[in-house]
């Protein structure tokens, strides 16, 4: 039974992941929509990051003492200037493990 | 010939280098997952089996929970899809790129289209040649393999480790995500729809709304629609 389940979870899991990417399905993307499509990258990730970033435990968290402000910062500036992804995860980390250890 | 496996080896390791933060990052989730399972009273296999096939975290670790407090079936099946759905913007955004190659390409990559591969298909021509595909396998299979043994490490000794998701590894997958974002921030259209997306994933997540991602996503994507279309000359 519980297997059954974990199957079809599996075909929900896959079946939305693929659904699109299947060149039979009549769909047709006309210019607007693929302009639209196209902000669906920074859009997705930014709506991904900011919670991590400020909310801890339900609660928002934009205070000096928490580290991820700090490591964001630097990560920002990182990518700004270098637009690497290497140095933008190195200095970003640096800077929240120095944060974090200063604010113990 | 030997260009072409050079090629090939290139491709993989920048692959898995690219994705390692993110396979990193996800590590105490994957340990909490199998940990959870285990106490919950499902069996190994079947712990193993949520990663191996259903492969997506958010869904994992609500279901299990819900399938463990007896959930009705179309509660666990709804809920999923639900978590599931902004999957189907990555699809979209996609499709034009994927649509066209041979089937076990799209039947591979859509299996491991995760949030994570997602991230790293923003580039203009993404999937586009053999190579560009390989990049993507590597990346996405890398995420797979690491992902499943997070949680079979879970399973085997997760009552005996601490509790690893409060020591902030989740910041690499925001120093990851920073690090493709800001570099695409060229135009006022882009700018607007990463503050929205800014704003408003703030607001619902505060809201604790499911679909919170999915409609900040989507305003953040009007919104640079928008400005996009007022800035065009007439």
């Amino acid at each position: 039974m519980t297997v059954l389940t974990i199957l079809l979870l599996a075909c929900i899991t896959f079946g939305t992941r693929y659904l699109f990417l299947e060149g039979r399905l009549p769909v047709r993307l006309g210019s607007n929509i693929k302009l639209f499509l196209s902000y669906s990258g920074p859009a997705v990730l930014t709506a991904i990051t900011m919670p991590i970033l400020f909310v801890h435990k339900h609660q928002l968290d934009t205070a000096v003492s928490n580290p991820y402000l700090w490591g964001a910062l630097a990560a920002i500036a990182a990518a700004y200037k270098t637009a690497n992804i290497y140095w933008t995860v190195g200095l970003g980390i640096l800077a929240f493990t120095a944060a974090s250890y200063l604010n113990l | 010939m030997i260009n072409l496996n050079k090629g090939i080896r290139v491709s993989v390791r920048k692959g898995v280098v690219d994705m390692l933060p993110l396979s990193l990052a996800v590590l105490p989730w994957g340990i909490l997952f199998g940990s959870i399972a285990v106490q919950r009273g499902f069996s190994w296999l079947e712990a193993q089996m949520f990663s191996a096939i259903i492969f997506g975290g958010a869904v994992q670790i609500v279901t299990v929970e819900l399938i463990a407090d007896n959930a009705s079936l179309v509660t666990v099946l709804f809920t999923a899809f639900v978590i599931s759905s902004r999957h189907f913007l990555y699809g979209l955004s996609l499709r034009e790129k994927l649509s066209p190659q041979p089937l076990r390409w799209r039947l591979g990559l859509g299996f491991l289209l995760t949030d994570e591969l997602f991230a790293l298909s923003g580039h203009r021509r993404a999937y586009q040649g053999k190579l560009r595909l390989i990049y993507g396998l590597a990346a996405g299979g890398s995420f797979y393999l690491a992902w499943n043994l997070w949680t079979f490490i879970g399973i085997v000794a997760g009552a005996s480790l601490p509790d690893l998701t409060d020591l902030g590894l989740d910041f690499a997958i925001a120093a990851t995500f920073i690090a493709l974002v800001v570099p695409e921030i060229k135009t006022l259209a882009t700018l607007a729809a990463v503050i929205t997306a800014a704003i408003f994933s703030l607001v619902f997540s505060l809201w604790e709304l499911e679909l919170g991602l999915v409609f900040a996503a989507l305003l953040a994507m009007a919104a640079g629609f928008t400005v996009q279309q007022l800035r065009r000359p007439a």
